[in-house]
């Protein structure tokens, strides 16, 4: 019952690299959108709110169709990577870390948004009169005072990334070794005779693997709050 | 010398003044809300007047009409605030170093000791900001104004959210300061006592306004 | 650092070692497979035996014939096509996505009435006298999707030929391929279901209670195609496919075996 067969490794190994990767990537555009979205003011600001928190509230299949669309090799986005870079999504791994990137991302951004929105203002003053220019404060007081949000941003990514299933298989189908996540391989045991042990095996190892990551991602927050003493 | 000529006009409060401070400290006196911290903010360059020119040892920091406004970075003013606004995930020791640093300065290690002995902060080093009571926090956040050599220093109400022994214990060191920095200081409060001690010049705003200079008699006269 | 900070950083080692480390196998080629869901035992089967005598790994991705055409002809990297109708494998011909020198009809199937295992139904006859309504007793007829999946497609036809597609219709339960069909009557889901004779040998929770005249609906036909952009290494799977050691195995598992071109 406990081991696992080599097609459950592999569909372990390739949901930790789409999720790992697809959070590395999200982590330096969430920091730069949840920065806008809090700091400034400017025209289309509402619209880049809601196409940020768009994938939350839409059917994970229409993001993913969407995607194809787009990224697909006869998407625009997509012909043009290929012809250009010879970058290809569809149907790929990096397909699927595309995928968990955006449906993840506004999980990152709003808790990265929220801790910078609670930063006091005066602080950031204060590094100012003291020489610190925009870049520089925003480095050396806005992040690290963001950090337990930064922290509670990448790690709630990590788990949707991890468990990302509609867009995904909508995007980049359901091909073993290449696009086939842990989320993908217990949706084909469903359809297997008698693979509901392998699924079930698969399902406890995708919750352990989220409830360590939301655990952390806790710990962590609260660590680095408690590190300022009453901030 | 600071030569200041501006207007600010704040919903429905409207600002003007026009001084010159040449001397050690100046000092802006006045009730809550009479626009001293409004002033000294745009000395500082954290508000921009609408109308009008800052003038500092003849660098001009803002001038409206000629669209000129030295960002708040690059005005090397110090700034003591009322409530310290020490970095809270920084150690004291990182705290002060924090303006030398930003600004590239070289470390320069008697003024360094010298600073720190004269506001008795040494031995906090180590120590967070959280875990410094009122009186330590001022006298950390005067060191780190000074740590960044500016060429003036702004002071809004730094004793204010202090209680009567912890004042007393630290307007020693502003005196010291003053006699000392080698730098002019423009000082905001609301306490007649204080201003009285510290300042060569006082400023009286009222409504927005700089009244006529009064003289120290006539300043106890004066309902604060 | 303090214990759980080195703690972390291990598990975040491990982590990528694991998602990273693990070379992508692919000193040998993968040849990947896009192959109808109701090949899954058979070729699995078939497939083991290639890779003990090949170095090349052979991937399959199982689901309905109209979902993996569509892929293909969004860019999907498949080497070789395995439909369960002719219609899906003639859509990726007209889009010039396989080689037209390497197709080939290689099975047959049969379409069955299945139930689950413990059911009292037994026997059935179907023809146009056949009472839904009374078989079913008010559950559903678990089917594949009748719009596009070959294997919905046929039951659709068999019902139409046979008179009973006005009272079937209401009835349908309608599953994303013919597998999970095949799922909802293993878990008595649904009292009946329309699968192929294969499905049904491979689920033992299940029972074949009837079987549909082969002139019910259009010939139950299997055409494997290598695909245009296909590595070179799949010509001898292709090969392999038609061999007799292959046809043994398919038809242990309950294919009809073919022998003409397309």
């Amino acid at each position: 019952m406990f081991s696992l067969t080599p097609e459950e490794w592999m569909a372990i190994e390739l949901s930790l690299r789409v999720a790992i990767v697809a959070t590395l990537f999200a982590l330096p555009l969430g920091l730069v959108v949840a920065y806008l979205l809090a700091r400034k003011d400017f025209w289309g600001k509402a619209l880049l709110d809601g196409l940020v928190h768009l994938p939350l509230v839409l059917p994970p299949v229409v993001t993913g169709y969407f995607l194809l669309l787009t990224f697909g090799r006869r998407g625009p986005v997509g012909h043009f990577l290929e012809q250009t870079f010879g970058i290809v999504f569809a149907f790929r791994w990096t397909g699927a870390a595309l995928a968990c990137g955006v449906m993840g991302f506004p999980l990152m951004v709003r808790p990265i948004r929220l801790a910078m929105e609670s930063i006091d203002r005066k602080i950031e003053d204060a590094a100012s009169t003291l020489g610190a220019d925009p870049f520089w404060r925003f480095v050396t007081v806005t992040l690290p005072l963001s950090l337990p949000g930064i922290i509670a941003g990448t790690l709630l990514c990590f788990a949707k990334a991890l468990g990302e299933f509609g867009a995904t298989i909508t995007f980049v189908s359901n091909i073993p070794g290449e696009t086939q996540t842990i989320s993908a391989a217990i949706y084909t045991l469903t359809q297997v005779p008698s693979g509901d042990a392998a699924a079930l095996r698969l399902v406890i190892i995708a919750t352990i693997i989220s409830l360590i990551a939301l655990m952390l991602s806790e710990f962590l927050a609260r660590r680095a709050t408690a590190r300022f003493h009453g901030l | 010398m600071l030569t200041v000529d501006i207007d600010k006009t704040l919903g429905t409060f409207r600002l003007t003044a026009q001084f010159e401070a040449a001397d050690r400290v100046t000092a802006l006196f006045g009730q809550s809300g009479a626009g001293k911290t409004s002033l000294i903010n745009m000395v500082g360059g954290l508000v921009a007047p609408d109308r009008g020119r800052i003038v500092l040892d003849g660098e001009v920091l803002f001038d409206a009409a000629r669209r000129i406004n030295v960002p708040v970075h690059r005005r090397r003013i110090g700034y003591v605030f009322q409530e310290g606004r020490l970095f809270p995930h920084l150690d004291v020791r990182r705290n002060l170093d924090y303006g030398r640093w930003m600004r590239g300065l070289a470390h320069d290690a008697q003024a360094h000791t010298h600073i720190l002995a004269m506001l008795d902060i040494g031995d906090l080093m180590d120590r967070r900001p959280a875990q410094l009571s009122g009186g330590e926090r001022q006298r950390v956040a005067i060191g780190r104004a000074l740590l960044m050599q500016p060429r003036m220093l702004l002071l809004d109400e730094p004793l204010a959210s202090l209680d009567a022994a912890r004042k007393a214990e630290i307007l020693p060191y502003l005196e010291r300061l003053r006699d000392d920095a080698g730098m002019p200081m423009l000082y905001v409060s609301h306490d007649r006592a204080e201003v009285a001690r510290i300042a060569q010049t006082i400023l009286h705003i009222a409504d927005g306004r700089i009244m006529p200079r009064p003289t120290a008699d006539a300043l106890f006269a004066v309902d604060a | 650092m303090s214990a759980l900070y080195r703690a972390a950083s291990i598990g975040l080692c491990t982590a990528l070692l694991l998602a990273f480390g693990v070379p992508a196998q692919a000193q040998n080629q993968t040849i990947t497979v896009f192959a109808a869901a109701s090949m899954k035992d058979a070729l699995d089967a078939a497939d083991k035996a290639y890779m003990q005598d090949h170095k090349d790994k052979v991937v399959v991705s199982y689901t309905a014939s109209s979902a993996l055409a569509k892929q293909i002809e969004q860019g999907a990297p498949a080497d070789l096509f395995i439909s369960a109708d002719v219609q899906w494998m003639d859509y990726v011909a007209k889009a010039k996505l396989i080689d037209p020198g390497r197709r080939v009809n290689l099975l047959g199937n049969t379409l069955v009435m299945i139930a689950p295992d413990d059911s009292k139904l037994s026997n059935i006859k179907i023809d146009s006298s056949l009472d839904l309504a009374k078989l079913t007793s008010g559950g559903r007829i678990a089917v594949a999707d009748t719009k596009a999946v070959p294997a919905g497609l046929y039951t659709k036809a068999a019902f139409e030929k046979l008179g009973l597609w006005s009272k079937a219709e209401p009835q349908l339960a309608q599953a994303e391929n013919v597998r999970a069909a095949l799922a909802l009557v293993a878990r008595a889901e649904a009292p009946i279901g329309v699968v192929y004779s294969t499905d049904a040998k491979a689920e033992p929770k299940v029972k074949i209670v009837g079987t549909f005249p082969a002139n019910s609906h259009p010939a139950i036909i299997y055409p494997v195609a290598v695909t245009a952009k296909a590595k070179p290494a799949t010509g001898a799977y292709y090969d392999f496919l038609r061999s007799d050691k292959a046809k043994a195995i398919f038809t242990q598992y309950g294919f009809a075996v073919l022998n003409s071109g397309s």
